[in-house]
């Protein structure tokens, strides 16, 4: 019997329920297994400092610069931490530390990303939370791990991306380091630390022990991209940079298409789809042409059949380009912003992969999706991130019982932090 | 201590029939230790064709993708079009916990293995399909790949130069994401079922997944700020400074969002360049504050790192708690002190392809560490150990079986 089904006895069909999860975390790394957990149901209670607000509460609506410093109002923060509850704790005060641990003491799993080594000197360790909550789940997630001579070291995701090779092994092969926008290892390190927490709490459910969980985003990059690394470890030397291209597959690559940064890729497979290909672009005789007749001629001639794909695409809208060719069979896709994934893709449109969700200071917003997947527990994404400390009174109040007396002599002594004193 | 450790996912059985879009979801849950047994067609999966190969000489057991990708499961060949096939099928899978399969949709409901009649047998079974859109909507049926579904996911749009075109990002990373996402909702599936005795479908869409990935320069960004994101170089849009900085034996990259890390790095600059004007306070705050200066503090940094090591520049900015990295090859990495300290790489031996190296765990767990249980099977390896010695079918029929291409 987990510590949510003593609490709370009741019943919803969302696959996480029974469970409650307390947060020490910033960023998105952290953040986002709490998103996630959250919207199967489990319930999230974050725990923020005023003294250390997460990265994305320093945010400055640039729409509105004269406002300052906004930490409720990041579309990050919004949409990471959605489905949360918020209580503020100045972390530096021991009665602060005593009410966090008697929160882990009601809950199952920890989730934190801070440097290494801060939780133990916050006294919130996995060993000294252990005591309070012996078969707890604690996922503790940084950038290096937690052991190793750089266990120390600062980063974000895009240093991640560079130190892991991907950013050298991504890109056209002219350019030295081609990285996302999106800070990607921030996103696939949160991912794994989901299935790690799951594998903990599997382990849990089968044998009741609790354990402590480390991930190095580092090492949790390189997983995804292990296939890569197999050939310097095997094959001793540096794989080769295809940018868009593949090793196995003609054509294959981003074609441009009429209009201003339009775009569509394309990927042909196997010589049936390649005929077809040469069909639909009413060029039969490519078929028969010895420099595009095999896969192996039309790997070594991509420059060339490239340049005759894209005087077919460069006519045609890229949706145009994806209909004709999904038509028959062969994987194309638009090259889509946001406002294309938005307004114009009926796919995400029709599966209402983006949901329209409560935000306390903005009236509504729109969160991404959580692709789950779950047709049996859909579950959903509750109330937008809110403000530091919005929560306190339900948390300290209704879950671990303190009368209003107490929460006051606790805000008093400066170990609770009030929704007033964190700011809008 | 490790010999007794027990595996997280001791005791659970899965049934994995997919291809290169869904294998890293079996390795994820194979390396945990459950059950992952892998259904290939007779003959061998496409997935093993895939270049490169190991020493360049390819073979059913060279694919580098294919040895990395599965590891730690069990090999079967199985024809599940065929009726004694699907029987087969049918019988392993009231064993099993979890399916994971790629086909196009609705390509098990055709063979009368859809998640409704596979679960009237073993109803607290969870399948869980991994496809370019879905199980639903109007481009279900669309034909997808990873270079697609990083496309119509957002991802190349907003990745490399703004004068290049869109790229996608190396290794696949859209089936990684995807598979990612399948082992973790299969998981939390499997926790459900345990609770509640009923299992579900899992329908897991490459275009869904990847697109929750760029969720940094996703619509919520765009209908807050009113910007569309496109390619910016190495520098991230949010952050100021950031970026890839030339050095004189290479780059290294460069992340500031922190007041506190904006000082320690003005301080250094000054301290090596001589330069008063990065210490201006106007310049002080978090990232927001140096946007307008972006271009003017690029320079700054350059000046900078331009006198310095990649080494050094990594070692000295980080002893001054500043976000450098090397930008590293694929080679560096592997010969990387920190992991190597950590014991990162793993060690497999497979009988044909050898002694292999190969990145290893992604997370740590103290009481049920990660680890590979065995190198990727060779075709059909366990089918006389599953088919023979777990569902009991005799030695002739198996032999039949394989004659007529079943097995």
């Amino acid at each position: 019997v987990t510590a949510m089904q003593e609490d709370a006895g009741r019943r919803t069909a969302q696959a996480l329920e029974d469970l409650r999860v307390v947060e020490f975390t910033a960023g998105m790394a952290g953040p986002w297994i709490g998103r996630f957990m959250a919207h199967c149901g489990a319930e999230v209670i974050k725990v923020e400092s005023r003294k250390h607000p997460s990265v994305v509460r320093l945010y400055v609506p640039p729409r509105a610069p004269e406002q300052g410093t906004q930490p409720q109002l990041s579309p990050w923060f919004t949409d990471w931490d959605a489905g949360k509850k918020f209580v503020a704790l100045d972390l530096a005060h021991p009665d602060a530390v005593e009410l966090a641990k008697r929160l882990v003491a009601r809950a199952d799993v920890v989730v934190e990303n801070n440097s290494t080594g801060v939780m133990d000197k916050l006294g919130l360790g996995y060993e000294q939370l252990r005591a309070a909550k012996p078969d707890l789940v604690y996922f503790s997630s940084c950038g290096y791990g937690d052991t190793g001579p750089d266990r120390s070291f600062v980063t974000w995701g895009p240093n991640i991306e560079t130190l892991s090779g991907l950013s050298a092994l991504s890109g056209f092969p002219q350019r030295e380091c081609t990285i996302t926008q999106y800070a990607y290892p921030d996103t696939i390190s949160a991912l794994h630390g989901l299935v790690a927490v799951m594998c903990a709490l599997e382990h849990r459910a089968r044998s009741g022990e609790g354990q402590y969980v480390n991930l190095s985003q580092f090492e949790a990059t390189l997983a995804g991209i292990g296939h890569l690394m197999l050939e310097p470890l095997a094959n001793g030397r540096e794989p080769r940079k295809l940018a868009n291209r593949s090793l196995h597959q003609a054509p294959h690559g981003c074609y441009r298409c009429r209009g201003d940064d339009r775009w569509c890729a394309i990927a042909v497979s196997g010589e049936a789809e390649w005929e077809r290909f040469c069909e639909v672009l009413g060029r039969p005789g490519w078929a028969r042409d010895p420099r595009f007749a095999t896969l192996a001629a039309r790997l070594e001639n991509a420059d060339a059949l490239d340049a005759r794909v894209e005087e077919w695409t460069a006519g045609r809208a890229a949706e145009e380009v994806m209909a004709e060719l999904q038509a028959a069979g062969i994987a194309a896709g638009v090259v889509q912003n946001v406002e294309d994934q938005y307004e114009r893709d009926p796919q995400l449109a029709a599966r209402h992969f983006f949901e329209e969700i409560e935000h306390l200071a903005k009236g509504t917003v729109v969160a991404t999706g959580i692709p789950l997947g779950l047709t049996g527990t859909p579950g959903r994404t509750g109330r937008a991130g809110a403000a530091m400390g919005q929560d306190n009174e339900f948390v300290f109040g209704e879950l671990l019982g303190l009368t209003p007396e107490e929460i006051r002599a606790y805000v008093e002594a400066g170990a609770i932090e009030t929704v007033e004193s964190a700011g809008p | 201590m490790p010999a007794a450790a027990s595996a997280a996912l001791a005791g659970r059985r899965v049934l994995e029939l997919a291809d290169e879009s869904g294998v890293y979801c079996g390795k994820l849950l194979a390396d945990m230790g459950a059950d992952v047994v892998k259904i290939e067609r007779p003959g061998g999966d496409a997935t093993r064709d895939i270049p490169p190969f190991l020493g360049d000489r390819p073979g059913e057991d060279r694919s580098l993708f294919f040895l990395y990708m599965n590891t730690s499961k069990r090999g079967l060949t199985l024809d599940i079009a065929a009726r004694e096939g699907r029987h087969l099928f049918e019988r392993l899978a009231a064993t099993a916990d979890l399916v994971v399969e790629t086909f196009a949709p609705g390509t098990l409901d055709g063979l009368g293995l859809s998640y409704r009649a596979l679960a009237k047998a073993n109803p607290g079974l969870v399948l869980t399909s991994i496809t370019g859109f879905g199980q639903t909507g109007p481009h279900r049926d669309f034909k997808s790949s990873d270079l697609v579904a990083e496309a119509l996911a957002g991802s190349m749009t907003v990745t490399g130069e703004a004068e290049d075109p869109p790229v996608a990002l190396a290794g696949s990373q859209a089936h990684v994401i995807a598979s990612t996402c399948a082992a973790a909702s299969s998981l939390i599936a499997l926790h459900r079922s345990r609770v509640s005795g009923a299992g579900q479908h899992v329908d897991i869409s490459a275009l869904e997944t990847m697109t929750a990935v760029t969720h940094i320069c996703g619509v919520g960004k765009w209908l807050d700020d009113g910007i569309i994101p496109r390619r910016n170089g190495t520098s991230l849009f949010a952050s100021v400074p950031s970026g890839a900085y030339r050095c004189s034996d290479g780059l290294v990259y460069l992340t500031v969002n922190r007041p506190l890390h904006w000082k320690a790095l003005a301080q250094w600059i000054h301290e090596t360049t001589g330069n008063e004007e990065v210490l201006d306070p106007m310049f002080e705050g978090p990232s927001s504050k140096r946007l307008p200066y972006r271009e003017l503090l690029d320079v700054f940094v350059s000046d900078m790192t331009s006198q310095l090591s990649v080494d050094h520049a990594y070692r000295e900015g980080q002893r001054r708690h500043i976000a450098f990295t090397p930008v590293s090859t694929a080679t560096a990495v592997t010969r990387d002190a920190h992991l190597a300290a950590r014991g990162y790489f793993a060690r497999v031996e497979h009988p044909v392809a050898g002694p292999l190296r190969m990145p290893g765990a992604p997370y740590r767990h103290a009481a049920t560490p990660w680890r590979i249980a065995r190198p990727a099977p060779r075709v059909g390896e366990h089918n006389a150990e599953i088919y023979g010695g777990e569902l009991g079918v005799s030695e002739a029929t198996l032999r039949a079986y394989a004659r007529d291409g079943i097995v």
